[in-house]
């Protein structure tokens, strides 16, 4: 090998090795930044029932189909109404399970009687698609007991949620993976819970 | 009677008020059962245990190290295909897609973009390890970690050469889309990278029809083009070219000595095998050429930065408050159509149209500065290429491109020299 | 046994033709399926609808209820079968195409060891030189497009103007040059005005007490003002600022000149008969129905009212009873076009409207406020965003100097706004984080620092300053629906509500003095004056307690529930129950009742008085009561 060769080999080692550094260097930077927010817990998506508006959005954009956002039922907040906003369609024509009172379009709500004149309102969330018909009905005449939550063993936890994407409230918010649900009831409104 | 009757409904108001929840007064408190009826629990099913996570980091890097020792020490291609069809299994299918190297990118910029932004661990072990490997052994994890690659790699059947032009252009797109995937992500807007994998469908048997589509016509052109989205569109793989550009050690089409017999060279569905070339016949042109299109950079790097700013507005409607303001703006009589979800939200949310615009301004500014970022990152990108296309370095033997070779090894098999020759060579020596 | 390579290749080959046969035709009837499922959403079917709004017309049809039913199941099995179908159609296709994959990959092991590419010539140079001129031309095109694509591009936010939409309708042809009033000694029981040098401004003051001391500085004021230069606005709509005396002559607001339930009328009637029509001086129906309380300045008489069909504002002469003039609150932007649901006991035209003896301001439950001048002349509308409230909104208007208040405590939070009287500009807007939902209108006070706006709502009493909307304090005290309004006499202000608490709050420093639980209001305000409280609940219950220390004085029990406010006037306590009885009686700490006449039909309306004579709105009919 000639030595104008062996010079030029040198000087290209150096440079690599130079390069190598400084990338590795970069490499370590990045980290060290992104360290300062590390946390080791993981993240999950919720959606704040306080800010949801029921547009019915959770229904159509999640990844998976049927959507993972399903109706929840908070038990402790409801009345047990006879006449439920949430059940029942507006001007039902009696207070009946038959379809043409119900609310549900996949009658994913079952009401079981409970003793006179309470009802329980339970949620079979195999059939609900997270329409959010009941919420809105429950929020305007009721307590607010149904609500929409992302449910985990559904959810895939995508990196960017796409029903977040598109929820006009931006309801949706990551939360970590040790306190994973917002369930109306376990926090209030406003409450820090990010 | 009317008292007492207030009285009573007072007090069973202040006791059922007692429990924590109760801080909000209720339209219909919950009722007294006198049946002994017991309220069902609210079911919360638990996300994948965290654990879990740690196991994906540790499958990770498992299988980087399989791979790189089977690209640089085993040389097996075959061992190399197989381990890709199980990170094809575990990361594609089983994990669906989900957490994914490529899509850290994202995680990470923005926890450096947004101090309030929760960076989970595992998403910073899958942005980091991957890189740093890449630094020491080459793109191993394009090679048999990456579900991506791998569902590609499956259905290269009749791989035909790009020219080389082609690969150069469409080369360019990679790092457009990092520049924007980033730009995205800072000003919060969108995680285009993540919403535009054309695979995560096929790996979770469910997305929109159009993603669908994208996957599928990605396949079908990967038929005849060989990994079409690690060459032309992964941003991940922009930041993995530059490590094994300038890695320790690399996968090497020989494990010793070149013998010239040329059985390699159509053997790369990449590209990514450089021929020998003799050397130049007229080197004082070749300097001029390359100091030439070395003075242009800035030139390039100013306007790509002028282009990239210019372009703020319509690359900002991605932005959902921008695109929030400039439809009310446009369409005043928007506030009225009670259809309009997005509109009545806003309405609702008490919000003033002041604010939605200054907000929007806001966010506005962030995409002009990071226009000039972009394209100046552009220009710059655009300039280098012409400057390494315009160098000349005399090589005499088959040798992989370290920048685009994605280590799968098929060149491994065709080269007549084996590791036992290796031996032989040496003990002759 | 030995298959030759030349079979297995073959047999390879027909494997794949088949599986991508197959996996072709899944695809298609996958296709097919998602078109077919994205045509028609199945459960918005457009048939079941009808057939639901059918059966509205006639509830007792039960052979349309089974025909629903069964359309129903239909559908809903329908859709699920359609989802099992995509799904295991995925299945079948992922299956598909494996098949396809391996065996095209065993055929092509088969073939020979190595397969190749199909080589391309090569030449180093050339090629290098063929890609930098493409890559030029390549980055030369991506900046003439973004270059182009960016000049092209039009920002639409740059043509935005503050507040464009608004107030894109009524605006007056001029507007007038921003007020600019100092209030010189506040709080002390005088009154004395700084006037603009441009537009004759009068500065309106609160006050708590008389105005027999103010009287004198008043007129040396209004001497003083004479001597200013004056200038008209040209449009005609007059923004001078109303002193507290002109308003304390007339009955400007919901609850009086002061907005906490004092008149300063005497000579008020106190024995009247609906029936039979003693000291009845008119009666009149409005056209349309309305819970808002009557309104007076100079001679003529506000009310609204309101339906599905239209939301109007009617003046009348309140010495006659004849309407003078009604307008109608339509064509407003941003006005829904069906108007929302509220319920029975509340409306569409539950607030009050406010005058400031130039300007009359009327809100509907539709979000749409709307200025009138006192002719009848629309000056100004807009709609604030259609309110999500289950009842109705309920808030009534009040003016400050020249600011129209608004509380907008929605179901989708609450905000309260300051619009500039005369041009609907507004003034300053403030998002009420924190509150829900509530019924309550604002009240003005002076609390001897300084004006303050205080707003009742779930859970918080926030106090404001009405000139900039500064939050000056919040007291956590309310739960619940809120209807009652604060109460306020002597630095103290009285939020109440039923379920919640009585809670006495020191305006100075936001602290609560004492709170009381055992009489509460569900919609009727407190009334504070002369060192009393009196508190009127829905299940009739009048309660009179020491305003200082809580201490209850007495407790009177009435036949119906009170919906309407208490009213002082000349000494007297008038509150109308729900029946349409008015109880008047004496504040004092001892219950004395001076007379309970009837009005002989229900009202929840809080009583308005003028020149001697009271003005009662019942459920139909609105009333003039005189000697």
């Amino acid at each position: 090998m000639s030595n104008k060769e062996k010079n030029k080999s040198n000087r290209r080692e150096f440079i690599q090795k130079g390069m190598r550094l400084s990338l590795g260097l970069s490499i370590a930077g990045v980290a060290g930044i992104s360290a300062l927010r590390v946390n080791a817990d993981d993240y999950v998506w919720q959606l704040d029932p306080f800010k949801c508006v029921s547009c019915g959005r959770c229904a159509d954009h999640c990844v998976v189909s049927p959507s993972a956002v399903k109706c929840v039922h908070a038990y402790a907040l409801c009345g047990y109404c006879d006449l439920c906003g949430g059940y029942l369609k507006p001007n039902a024509n009696e207070l009946s399970t038959a379809a043409e009172n119900q609310l549900c379009p996949t009658a994913a709500i079952k009401r079981k009687f409970v003793e006179e004149p309470y009802f329980e309102y339970e949620i079979i969330e195999d059939l609900c698609f997270g329409c959010a018909k009941c919420v809105a009905g429950c929020t305007a005449f009721g307590n607010g007991s149904l609500h929409l939550q992302v449910r985990h063993n559904l959810c895939v936890n995508c990196n960017e949620c796409s029903i977040a994407r598109v929820c006009p409230a931006d309801a949706f918010e990551r939360v970590p993976a040790s306190q994973p649900y917002l369930i109306k009831g376990d926090f209030t409104a406003g409450d820090d819970h990010a | 009677m009317t008292k007492l009757k207030h009285f009573l409904i007072t007090l069973s108001l202040f006791l059922i008020n007692l429990p924590l929840w109760a801080q909000a007064q209720q339209r219909f408190p919950k009722p007294e059962f006198e049946t002994g009826y017991v309220q069902p629990p609210t079911t919360t099913p638990d996300p994948r245990a965290l654990f879990l996570e740690y196991l994906d980091v540790f499958v990770l890097i498992a299988a980087l190290a399989i791979v790189s020792w089977l690209a640089l020490k085993k040389r097996s291609r075959s061992g190399i295909f197989w381990m890709s069809v199980f990170s094809l299994l575990y990361f594609g299918f089983y994990r669906e897609g989900c957490i994914c190297s490529i899509g850290a990118i994202q995680n990470v910029a923005l926890a450096i973009a947004d101090p309030t932004y929760v960076l989970p661990l595992s998403a910073l072990l899958f942005f980091i390890i991957p890189l740093a490997v890449a630094l020491f052994f080459g793109r191993t994890f394009c090679a048999g970690v990456c579900p991506l690659g791998a569902i590609q790699d499956l259905v290269a059947f009749r791989p035909i050469e790009l020219p080389k032009w082609l690969q150069k252009v469409l080369g360019l797109i990679p790092y457009l889309y990092l520049a924007l995937a980033i730009l995205y992500v800072v000003t919060k807007s969108d995680f285009i990278i993540c919403r535009y994998d054309p695979f995560v469908g096929i790996f979770r048997f469910d997305a929109e029809f159009q993603m669908l589509l994208l996957g599928g016509l990605f396949l079908l052109v990967g038929v005849f083009v060989a990994r079409p989205y690690c060459r032309f569109f992964c941003p991940y793989g922009v930041l993995l070219g530059w490590m094994s550009t300038f890695s320790k050690k690399h996968l090497t089409i020989t494990p010793s000595a070149c013998i010239q017999c040329k059985l390699c060279a159509n053997s790369c569905p990449f590209g990514a095998i450089e021929e020998p070339t003799p050397a130049g016949s007229n080197r004082k042109q070749d300097v001029k050429r390359f100091m030439v299109y070395l003075l242009f950079i800035p030139l390039w790097i100013g306007l790509g930065g002028l282009s990239g700013s210019m372009l703020h507005v319509p690359l900002s409607k991605m932005n959902k408050t921008v695109y929030l303001a400039n439809e009310l703006v446009e369409n005043p009589e928007l506030i009225n159509d009670q259809e309009h979800i997005d509109v009545v939200t806003f309405m609702q949310s008490g919000k003033s149209m002041d604010e939605l615009v200054i907000e929007a301004k806001q966010i506005q500014s962030q995409f002009y500065w990071g226009g000039w970022i972009m394209g100046a990152f552009m220009g710059l990108v655009i300039g280098l290429t012409l400057v390494k296309l315009s160098s000349h370095r005399s090589r005499q033997d088959y040798e992989t491109d370290k920048t685009n070779c994605l280590s799968c090894g098929r060149c491994m098999d065709y080269c007549p020299v084996k590791v036992n020759d290796k031996m032989l060579i040496m003990s002759k020596k | 046994m030995t298959i030759p390579t030349k079979d297995k290749i073959n047999i390879a080959k027909t494997i794949a033709w088949i599986a991508s046969g197959f996996s072709i035709i899944i695809c298609v009837m996958l296709i097919a399926n998602y078109l077919q499922f994205k045509s028609v959403d199945p459960l918005e079917s457009d048939a079941l609808n009808t057939l639901v709004e059918r059966l509205h017309d006639t509830p007792r049809d039960e052979a349309l209820k089974e025909d629903i039913r069964a359309l129903d199941l239909l559908i809903r099995k329908a859709y699920f079968t359609s989802q099992w179908q995509i799904r295991i159609g995925a299945y079948l296709l992922v299956f598909g195409i494996i098949i396809f994959i391996l065996a095209i990959r065993y055929q092509n092991s088969l073939k020979s060891k190595l397969d190749e590419l199909e080589g391309i010539e090569k030449n180093p140079f050339l090629d290098k030189q063929l890609a930098r001129k493409w890559v030029v031309y390549v980055g030369a095109g991506l900046v003439v497009l973004a270059l182009l694509s960016g000049f092209l591009s039009y920002n639409a936010l740059d043509t935005y103007e503050p507040e464009l939409i608004a107030d894109s309708a009524v605006t007056p042809e001029t507007t007038q040059p921003d007020q600019e009033v100092v209030v010189n000694e506040p709080g002390t029981e005088s009154a004395e005005a700084q006037t603009a040098p441009i537009v004759e401004n009068e500065v309106r003051e609160q006050q708590e007490s008389t105005t027999t001391e103010t009287s004198q500085s008043e007129t040396k004021t209004e001497q003083e003002q004479k001597t200013q230069p004056v200038e008209k606005p040209l449009s005609g709509t007059a923004s001078k600022i109303v002193s507290q005396e002109e308003l304390n002559k007339n009955y400007p607001f919901f609850r009086g000149a002061l907005t906490n339930g004092i008149a300063f009328q005497t000579n008020i009637p106190e024995t009247w008969d609906g029936a039979n029509g003693e000291n009845i001086l008119w009666k009149i129906k409005p056209p349309k129905h309305g819970y808002n309380s009557p309104i007076i300045w100079g001679d003529k008489l506000f009310i609204t009212g309101a339906d599905e069909e239209a939301r109007q504002v009617y003046c009348y002469n309140k010495n006659t009873g004849d309407l003078i003039w009604q307008v109608n609150a339509d064509n407003i932007p941003g006005s829904p076009a069906t108007m929302p649901q509220t319920t029975d006991d509340t409306g569409l035209a539950a607030p009050s409207v406010a005058t400031n003896g130039q300007a009359v301001f009327a809100i509907f439950g539709s979000g749409d406020l709307i200025s009138l001048d006192m002719d009848g002349k629309r000056l100004w509308a807009k709609n604030l965003g259609v309110p999500d409230n289950h009842y109705g909104h309920s808030s009534s208007l009040i003016i400050y100097k020249d600011k129209l208040i608004v509380q907008y405590d929605t179901n989708k939070g609450g905000k309260v706004f300051a619009f500039n009287t005369s041009t609907g500009e507004k003034a300053w807007e403030k998002v009420r984080t924190g509150v829900r939902i509530s019924w309550a209108s604002p009240v003005l006070i002076d609390s001897g620092e300084g004006a303050q706006l205080i707003l009742s709502a779930e859970p918080l009493v926030i106090s404001y300053n009405p000139d900039t909307g500064e939050k000056l304090w919040e007291v956590d005290c309310m739960m619940g629906e809120v209807g009652p309004s604060v109460g306020y006499a002597d630095g103290i202000a009285y939020a109440a509500n039923e379920y919640a608490t009585l809670a006495a709050i020191d305006v100075k420093t936001g602290e609560t003095i004492w709170e009381e639980s055992e009489y509460l209001p569900e919609v009727s305000s407190p009334l504070a004056a002369d060192g009393l409280l009196i508190i009127a609940t829905s299940y009739g219950v009048i309660a009179c307690y020491d305003a200082k220390d809580g201490t209850k004085y007495w407790e009177q029990e009435c036949d119906d529930g009170f919906y309407g406010s208490p009213m002082l006037a000349d000494g007297k306590v008038y509150i109308i129950d729900m029946s349409g009885k008015t109880h008047i009686f004496k504040l004092a700490k001892e219950y004395q009742l001076v007379a309970e006449p009837e009005l002989g039909e229900k009202a929840a309306c809080t009583p308005a008085f003028s020149d001697g004579k009271i003005y009662l709105r019942g459920f139909e009919n609105l009333y003039c009561i005189g000697k």
